[in-house]
């Protein structure tokens, strides 16, 4: 790859985030504000005792901690922020090679010198890996202001806040993991990337029904042929929080490098390469 | 003269409508050729194949290139624009500046800024708040930046009113074309770019009914203001098309050399819109 042919990637993938704002930008923003107000009502709604106590328990409870320990609890309240970016990537995948072709500026993307390979790659490198960035910056934004709130309620208080620096570095902590889990999490699941974009680059309408019914129709003919569930048992287990929902580093290296991920990462390609072909020739 | 395109035996199957059938065609470099049809013709089919939009049939190669193969390796030679507004809506004009320098070799993002500042467009506006005028000239803004050898303009001035259209082919003619670039323009608004065309082209159901350079049409076709007594010599010479004008028959003739047809009456080269007319009545006869 050439600095050209970079530059041109980074053009591409700058151009996924300002088309697709709402989903890579404003739905975590606008989580990370529910978060805080609700957050805020909730504290607000204690006893000046009450909220003293909870701001002393947790800088004593974080005070001298292993960081790397500690961030498991906040990697597991970033759960909202990945369930939302979960629904915005079956969204996106599943209308972006669509939504030109419907208004036509496909045209106009493909008078420009850009292949469809890069097209559909940076499509998939935007989601799975750029998207997470963003929802990364808002969690430790979200963190950051917290944390600094109850130091700075704490230190009204005249309470003892050195713990709640443990807190911090922790919340700090935690983020690269929270990133690491996305991408993983997306690598892991990277059969349903190919398989929304393959619909999304083939539907002339409701891609998201084409991409439902034509797997509905092959768990039944599989069923009805050959009497197996060999494909409903391969989603469900791909399916199962439990197969890439991490929240600490070993897990992460250990699903990142197991069999099961590299099947999923040759189905993915395969299915991508058909949305590729797909975008091909658009009539 | 090289030819830019070249084709063979290009055809386009959608079910079981032939939308390109059999098509030949070369269109020399540096010409500005027209490519004239009515609705359904074909001329978008035929343009979206040399831009490699659509896959077809045949031998097919525009400036160099096999456009199936390699489109966004042809894409840096070749530069389109179509009726519909292909902009995105969504991009700031500014936006669509920062995408083609970005993803363009050959864009020159000065050159555009300086054609914009000679039109209204706000570079802050996003395009869906642009008229259809403006959406042109901003395409044509950047397109003009763009140092490429051949130009595809599916009905560019489509929809558009006379100012923005006159407007349009002055800025394509003194700032684009500079003698060795080819431009393609497909139309059905024919008068308005005769005077522009060195080459022409006429599209129906799919077929090339006329395939010439501009300068060799005088030589082909004669239209002959036939006197009343005259007629049927006229028409022992098979005119291609007979029309009646003011009480008077004009007969079109192809192939007939003038000094056969001097005796008939007065001789005219036919107007583009005329040829067009008396091709394609000789077409829909066949």
């Amino acid at each position: 790859m050439n600095n050209f042919m970079l530059s041109q990637f980074i053009t591409l993938l700058r151009r996924e985030v300002s088309e697709h704002k709402n989903l890579f930008i404003w739905a975590p923003v606008v989580l990370g504000l529910l978060i805080f107000v609700v957050d805020f009502l909730i504290i607000n709604a204690l006893t000046e005792v009450d909220k003293a106590r909870a701001v002393e328990w947790l800088a004593r409870y974080f005070d001298g901690g292993n960081p790397v320990d500690m961030s498991a609890v906040f990697v597991f309240h970033t759960l909202p922020f990945m369930l939302i970016l979960h629904f915005c990537a079956i969204l996106y995948l599943n209308t972006t090679l669509y939504q030109d072709r419907r208004d036509s500026s496909i045209l106009f993307w493909q008078s420009m010198p850009v292949s469809n390979l890069a097209t559909v790659i940076s499509k998939v490198v935007a989601i799975t890996a750029i998207a997470p960035l963003f929802y990364v910056a808002v969690i430790f934004v979200l963190y950051a202001v917290g944390i600094l709130w109850l130091i700075f309620s704490g230190m009204a208080l005249g309470i003892d806040v050195s713990g709640l620096g443990y807190m911090f570095i922790s919340a700090v902590w935690s983020l690269p993991v929270v990133y690491l889990f996305a991408l993983t999490s997306a690598i892991w699941l990277l059969p349903m990337v190919g398989w929304l974009l393959l619909f999304s680059a083939f539907a002339n309408r409701t891609p998201l029904i084409w991409a439902i019914g034509v797997l509905v129709l092959l768990l039944f003919l599989e069923g009805f042929i050959f009497d197996t569930q060999f494909l409903s048992n391969w989603i469900q287990t791909r399916s199962d929080p439990d197969n890439f929902i991490i929240v600490e580093y070993g897990g992460l290296m250990d699903r990142l490098f197991s069999y099961d991920m590299f099947i999923g990462i040759v189905v993915g390609s395969i299915l991508i390469a058909g949305a590729v072909y797909m975008r091909r020739f658009i009539d | 003269m090289e030819n830019i395109v070249h084709a063979r035996g290009l055809t386009k199957l959608y079910g079981n409508f032939k939308a390109l059938d059999n098509v030949d065609l070369d269109i020399p470099q540096g010409a500005i050729s027209g490519l004239i049809g009515p609705n359904g013709a074909g001329k978008t089919t035929t343009l979206k194949a040399l831009i490699g939009l659509c896959d077809v049939e045949g031998e097919l190669e525009v400036a160099g290139r096999d456009p199936r193969g390699a489109r966004h390796k042809l894409m840096e030679d070749v530069c389109f624009i179509a009726d519909v507004g292909i902009l995105p809506k969504w991009l700031k004009v500014r936006q669509i500046l920062d995408y083609v320098a970005g993803v363009h070799p050959r864009f020159d993002r000065s050159k555009a800024e300086k054609f914009l500042a000679t039109t209204e467009i706000p570079v802050n506006k996003r395009v869906k708040e642009l008229s259809k005028g403006m959406v042109t000239q901003l395409h044509l803004a950047v397109v003009m930046a763009i140092e490429v050898r051949l130009l595809v303009l599916d009905e560019p001035t489509l929809g558009l009113d006379i100012i923005y259209r006159k407007e349009f082919y002055d800025r394509l003619l003194n700032d684009f074309y500079d003698g060795d670039r080819t431009i393609i323009i497909s139309t059905h608004q024919v008068e308005e770019i005769e005077a522009l065309l060195s080459h022409l082209i006429f599209i129906n159901k799919g077929k090339i009914v006329l395939n010439s350079m501009m300068s060799d049409l005088a030589e082909i076709y004669t239209e002959v203001v036939v006197a009343p007594d005259q007629t049927q010599q006229a028409e022992a010479l098979k005119p291609i098309h007979i029309r009646k004008l003011l009480g008077k028959s004009c007969y079109t003739f192809e192939s007939v050399p003038r000094v056969q047809l001097e005796g008939l009456g007065e001789l005219y080269t036919p107007s583009v819109a005329d040829l067009f007319v008396a091709k394609l009545k000789d077409h829909r006869d066949e």
